[in-house]
């Protein structure tokens, strides 16, 4: 069962998203019901283009749906939901900012006004975090996807916003690094008790880190399967996938997701 | 960076020399009242700096500089607005475009005519002519900025004003300083053309001046005078571009 039970901290009623092209619709998202509790860590997964990364842009407030409420806290979405941080999957580091400045940005604003040695130790951290010491003073430009990929961590986790929507955060990193971050993801989430909404393609990540997996059917998007992850927190992302419960949620999550991406157009 | 000596240097040096000789020679040979001489040029600079030149060369760099200043900063700010105002700018549109479609320099005897002929009618022709440069090139940088990134410093919690200080005007520097760099050459024609019109100072006075007069060898000093302050000019500009945009050339 999902932590908590509280009145969901996200919820999707019947919420569907058509894209009109200039000359045709296309359903991305047929109507779903989807609700998010407080301090939550939802993975979505499904093939490409199964609507995934729509609903991101819907409980972000940067799109709206074509039919269907979304709301968050109990009030509808229909503007930007400024309690999100969003980690997209494309790169929206500020290219003239070095790695350290992009990283400071959310602290400079007004909102937050930090003060200049916190916020420059704050940032120090962070850098160490995502294992980028020595990188600060490069330009995004100078920086491998892998590296800006974990900038694009750095700069999300660092203001802390109670929910962290997540789409397919670590794609671009090799193997061990992924571990690694998959790691301080569970550590820091935990910690500062956020609500995450995490996009993957990879069943083992969302197994690894989530406490329910929701499975997506190819495009148009809808709901498969819900199943929730019992294991034990915190978990040990290093070797929880040896371990017989992770295999057999593996195995059942697979079946449902391997005719999925059969059907899906681009595999 | 350290540059190393090139050999393709010595040859330009020859060539610069050979084409002063070849021209120093058609003037001693022509009697020169057309083509003037290098030497007599430069004996002419020497007079010249010992001279009233500073006082000509301040005057139109004034006039550039001030012109610049002003003409910039309207031009930016209004494009900076337009831009991140679709609206506002499609109305705005046919008057701009009317505009500027007038040969800027045409409104010079109109200028002189409302300010006079000391340095103001050239600073304000350099100024309308440096704003509609530095406007459309920060018009179409601020309409052309990264949506994704705007709306990720947005959900942040910035302000406007903190998306337009943090994002848009960052995003539209390369614009800004590629307009200043055409908008350089532009406010040197303006401001010369003011003063061959009617002026009292000025390299285009100087100009003009030597002209009606037939002295060939003033003409063409006042010319070289132009021609190094126009060389300034663009270096100046160069070294600022390659200065403000360091992470664009980050990659290289």
């Amino acid at each position: 069962m999902p932590r908590g039970d509280l009145a969901p901290k996200i919820s999707l009623a019947g919420v569907g998203k058509t894209f009109v092209t200039r000359d045709r619709e296309v359903e991305a998202l047929q109507p779903i019901d989807l609700a998010i509790l407080d301090h939550e860590f939802v993975a979505l997964v499904g093939p490409s283009g199964c609507g995934k990364s729509t609903i991101l842009n819907l409980i972000a407030g940067l799109l709206q749906p074509s039919g269907g409420v979304v709301s968050y806290d109990g009030m509808a979405v229909s503007e930007l939901n400024r309690q999100v941080g969003y980690m997209t999957q494309k790169d929206t580091l500020l290219p003239w900012r070095t790695a350290a400045d992009n990283i400071r940005i959310a602290l400079e604003l007004k909102c937050r006004a930090v003060p200049r040695a916190e916020a420059a130790a704050r940032v120090a951290q962070m850098i160490d975090l995502v294992g980028l010491t020595g990188f600060e003073r490069h330009y995004p430009a100078e920086l491998s996807g892998g590296m800006r990929k974990r900038v694009a961590l750095a700069r999300t986790l660092i203001y802390e916003p109670e929910t962290l929507l997540m789409d397919e955060p670590f794609g671009a990193l090799d193997a061990q690094l992924k571990l690694l971050m998959l790691d301080q993801l569970q550590e820091l989430t935990r910690q500062r008790r956020m609500t995450v909404v995490f996009v993957t393609h990879d069943l083992g990540e969302a197994i690894t880190l989530a406490d329910r997996v929701v499975v997506f059917s190819a495009r148009p998007g809808r709901i498969r399967t819900v199943r929730s992850v019992d294991l034990p927190r915190p978990r040990d992302v290093f070797r929880i996938r040896f371990t017989e419960d992770f295999s057999h949620l593996h195995e059942a999550l697979w079946d449902e997701l391997q005719d999925e991406v059969a059907r899906g157009t681009d595999v | 960076m350290t540059r190393r000596f090139d050999p393709i240097v010595l040859w330009q040096i020859a060539v610069g020399v050979l084409l002063l000789a070849g021209w120093e020679a058609v003037g001693r040979l022509s009697g020169g009242a057309w083509t003037s001489r290098p030497t007599l040029i430069a004996a002419k600079l020497a007079v010249w700096l010992h001279g009233t030149l500073y006082i000509h060369v301040a005057t139109t760099l004034t006039e550039v500089v001030t012109g610049l200043l002003a003409g910039a900063t309207l031009g930016v700010l209004a494009g900076l607005l337009l831009g991140r105002a679709p609206i506002a700018a499609g109305i705005l549109r046919p008057i701009v475009v009317a505009f500027y479609s007038v040969p800027l320099v045409a409104l010079a005897p109109l200028f002189i005519m409302f300010f006079g002929l000391d340095m103001l009618p050239k600073i304000v022709l350099v100024t309308l002519v440096v704003f509609f440069l530095l406007f459309f090139n920060t018009f179409a940088g601020a309409s052309s900025v990264d949506q994704d990134l705007i709306a990720q410093v947005e959900l942040m919690g910035s302000t406007r004003r903190e998306m337009f200080q943090k994002v848009v005007a960052p995003a539209c520097m390369a614009w800004i300083i590629g307009g200043i760099k055409t908008a350089l050459p532009y406010a040197l024609v303006a401001a010369t053309t003011g003063e061959m019109l009617a002026a009292r100072r000025g390299l285009g006075f100087l100009l003009s001046d030597a002209a009606s007069q037939f002295d060939m060898t003033s003409l063409y000093a006042a010319l070289f005078i132009l021609m190094l302050l126009g060389l300034a000019v663009s270096e100046m500009a160069a070294w600022g571009e390659r200065h403000m945009l360091r992470w664009r050339h980050a990659a290289g």
